[in-house]
C-alpha cells in the first residue's frame, strides 16, 4: 500500500520521463569520471555488525552487478528514499525500461519478463523491516547526509551515495541478493545519533 | 533516550516552575477551549478514538473504569439546579484531555521514566518503556492517564474497523499506560515536512483531531511559542499567562473584568498547565 502511494505522489510530482532523465544522466557521468573510487569524509558510522540471515527472493536480484559493475545510482530505482518514509521497490516497469532490451537472454531476466509479462508485481520480500512503534523516515535522512552533504552533492554517483546507504544497509557494491548486515537496534540507531548530533528525543522515533 | 539526555535534558526541561521554569522550548503546543461554544456532543472525543486507535471497551469494562478514552467530556451540575430559574439550562460541559502541564507530577514518580518532558513541552509516554505501574496516574490531578488493562490488538477489532487505524501510531498493548499526546504524529509530520522545506511550522498549517473535529470550533490549538499564533493571540485576549511580570508562576488569573473568561485548570497546583479554558457565561441564576 505505501509503494502504491508514493508512487502515486512521485509521478504526480515530477513525472517518469523527467526523474529516469536525471538518473541516468547521473549514471553515465559518473561512469565516465569515477575511475578510481572518490575519498569523500563520511559521517561517523554506528558500529555493529550482525548476521542476518537470507531472505528467498522471488529473483536473485543481484545489486553488485548493477551499482558496483553498471554504476547505476542506489536513488535511481530506491527513489522514494528522498521524498518519504520508505525507499521502496522500483515497480517492475523500471526494471522492464531497461531489461526489455539488456541482457534478456539471461535466466532472471527471463523470470523478470514472465512476471512483466502476466502483468503481475514480484513478490519481493522485506528485508530491513523496523518495528511498527518506531518512526523512521528517510527523506530526513537523506537530506541530512546527501542532499545538505556539499562532499556528497559535488560529485554524485554510486560511488559517494552508496557509502551513506551503507551505513544502514551495509555495502550493497558488494552484495549479491540484499540481507541485512547491521543490528538495527535502538542503541544502535542512537549510537549514530549521539556521533552525528541526530535528536535524542524519545518521541522523535517511537510512535 | 540516552543515559545523556536523561540525566540532561529532562530536568532541564521540566525545570522547576519556582526556579522561572524552562523558557527555550523549540515549540510549546497549547490549546484553548472554549467552553461558550462547547455544546458537549462528544465529536472531539470520537475523532480522538479514530485518530489515536483508542479500543472500545464496552459497557462492562467501562463500568470497572478500564476505559481509554483520552478526551472526556465531563458534566456538571449546579447544585439544586432541578429548582432553580432555568433549569434547562442544563449541564456545564468541560472537555478534559491531558494538560501537557511545564510540571507535571507524572513525571518525576515514574520508576522507569516512562514519562517524560520533550523540548517540545509535552508529556511524552513511552509505551515501550513503560512497565505498568500507574503511579503517573495516582498523581495526574486531572485524571488524564488510562492503564490498558486488556490487549486490543489489530485482530480486536471487527472486520472491517482494523482497517481504519492508523499506521502512524502503535496499537498500545496489554499493561501499558496511554494517555492524549496532542496528536504527536501530525506534530511530527508538520514538523518532518517544515524541516524538508527550511521553514518553522506555520500556525495552522496542522490541528489535533479533536480541534479539527469540533463542530462549533471550540478548540484552538498552535504553538504558544509563536507569539502571533491564534491560540496566544488567544492566551493574550483574556490575559492568560504562564507568569506573571516578576517571573513568578501565575498562581490564579485576574478575573477583575467581566471580558476576561481564562483559567486553567487546577492552576493552585502550579502544575503550569498548557490548556486554557474559556469560562462559560450562563444567564443569572436566582
Amino acid at each position: 500500500m505505501q509503494l502504491i502511494g508514493a508512487s502515486r505522489t512521485h509521478a504526480g510530482r515530477y513525472g517518469w520521463p523527467v526523474m529516469a532523465a536525471t538518473w541516468c544522466m547521473a549514471g553515465v557521468l559518473s561512469v565516465a569520471s569515477a575511475a578510481e573510487p572518490v575519498s569523500v569524509q563520511y559521517p561517523i558510522a554506528p558500529q555493529g555488525s550482525h548476521n542476518g540471515v537470507d531472505v528467498p527472493q522471488p529473483i536473485d536480484f543481484p545489486h553488485d552487478i548493477h551499482t558496483r559493475d553498471n554504476k547505476i545510482n542506489c536513488l535511481y530505482c530506491h527513489t522514494y528514499g528522498r521524498q518519504s518514509k520508505v525507499a521502496g521497490i522500483p515497480p517492475t516497469s523500471k526494471c522492464m525500461g531497461c531489461h526489455s532490451v539488456i541482457a534478456t537472454d539471461k535466466p532472471r531476466i527471463q523470470q523478470l519478463t514472465e512476471f512483466w509479462e502476466k502483468k503481475q508485481p514480484i513478490p519481493w520480500l522485506k528485508v530491513h523491516d523496523v518495528p511498527d512503534f518506531v518512526h523512521f523516515t528517510h527523506e530526513k535522512h537523506l537530506k541530512r547526509f546527501i542532499f545538505d552533504n556539499p562532499e556528497v552533492m559535488n560529485d554524485l554517483s554510486v560511488d559517494t551515495v552508496a557509502p551513506v546507504c551503507a551505513l544502514c544497509h551495509g555495502d550493497l557494491r558488494a552484495k549479491t541478493v540484499a540481507k541485512k548486515d547491521k543490528p538495527m537496534t535502538m542503541g544502535w540507531c542512537v549510537s549514530c545519533h549521539e556521533k552525528n548530533g541526530g535528536p535524542g528525543d524519545c518521541w522523535q522515533c517511537h510512535k | 533516550m540516552s543515559l545523556k539526555n536523561l540525566v540532561t535534558d529532562w530536568p532541564r526541561y521540566r525545570q522547576g516552575i519556582e526556579e522561572g521554569g524552562f523558557q527555550h522550548y523549540e515549540h510549546r503546543w497549547g490549546m484553548a477551549i472554549d467552553l461558550n461554544a462547547c455544546i458537549g456532543c462528544n465529536a472531539c472525543s470520537t475523532a480522538c478514538y479514530a485518530e489515536n486507535n483508542l479500543a472500545v471497551v464496552g459497557k462492562e469494562r467501562f463500568a470497572k473504569g478500564h476505559f481509554m478514552h483520552w478526551m472526556r467530556i465531563e458534566r456538571y451540575w449546579d447544585e439544586n439546579y432541578a429548582e432553580q430559574q432555568h433549569p434547562e439550562q442544563g449541564a456545564h460541559f468541560m472537555p478534559m484531555l491531558c494538560q501537557q502541564c511545564g510540571a507535571a507530577p507524572c513525571e518525576p514518580v515514574c520508576p522507569v521514566v516512562a514519562t517524560y518532558h520533550t523540548p517540545d513541552g509535552l508529556n511524552a509516554q513511552v509505551y515501550n518503556r513503560c512497565i505498568g505501574s500507574r503511579y503517573c496516574n495516582n498523581n495526574c490531578p486531572y485524571r488524564v492517564r488510562y492503564f490498558n488493562f486488556w490487549s486490543y490488538y489489530e485482530s480486536s477489532w471487527p472486520e472491517p474497523l482494523n482497517l481504519q487505524l492508523n499506521p502512524d501510531l502503535t496499537v498500545r498493548d496489554k499493561g501499558v499506560m496511554e494517555k492524549c499526546t496532542f496528536c504527536v504524529q501530525r506534530i511530527r509530520v508538520a514538523k518532518d515536512k517544515a524541516r524538508m522545506e527550511n521553514r518553522k511550522v506555520k500556525d495552522g498549517e496542522f490541528t489535533t483531531a479533536c480541534a479539527q473535529a469540533c463542530p462549533t470550533s471550540a478548540i484552538t490549538f498552535g504553538d504558544l511559542m509563536d507569539q502571533d499564533s491564534a491560540v496566544t493571540r488567544l492566551w493574550a485576549k483574556h490575559e492568560v499567562s504562564r507568569y506573571d511580570d516578576k517571573g513568578r508562576p501565575v498562581q490564579e488569573q485576574n478575573k477583575a473584568h467581566p471580558e476576561l473568561r481564562g483559567y486553567r485548570v487546577l492552576e493552585e497546583l502550579n502544575v503550569d498547565p498548557s490548556v486554557m479554558y474559556l469560562e462559560r457565561v450562563r444567564e443569572e441564576l436566582a
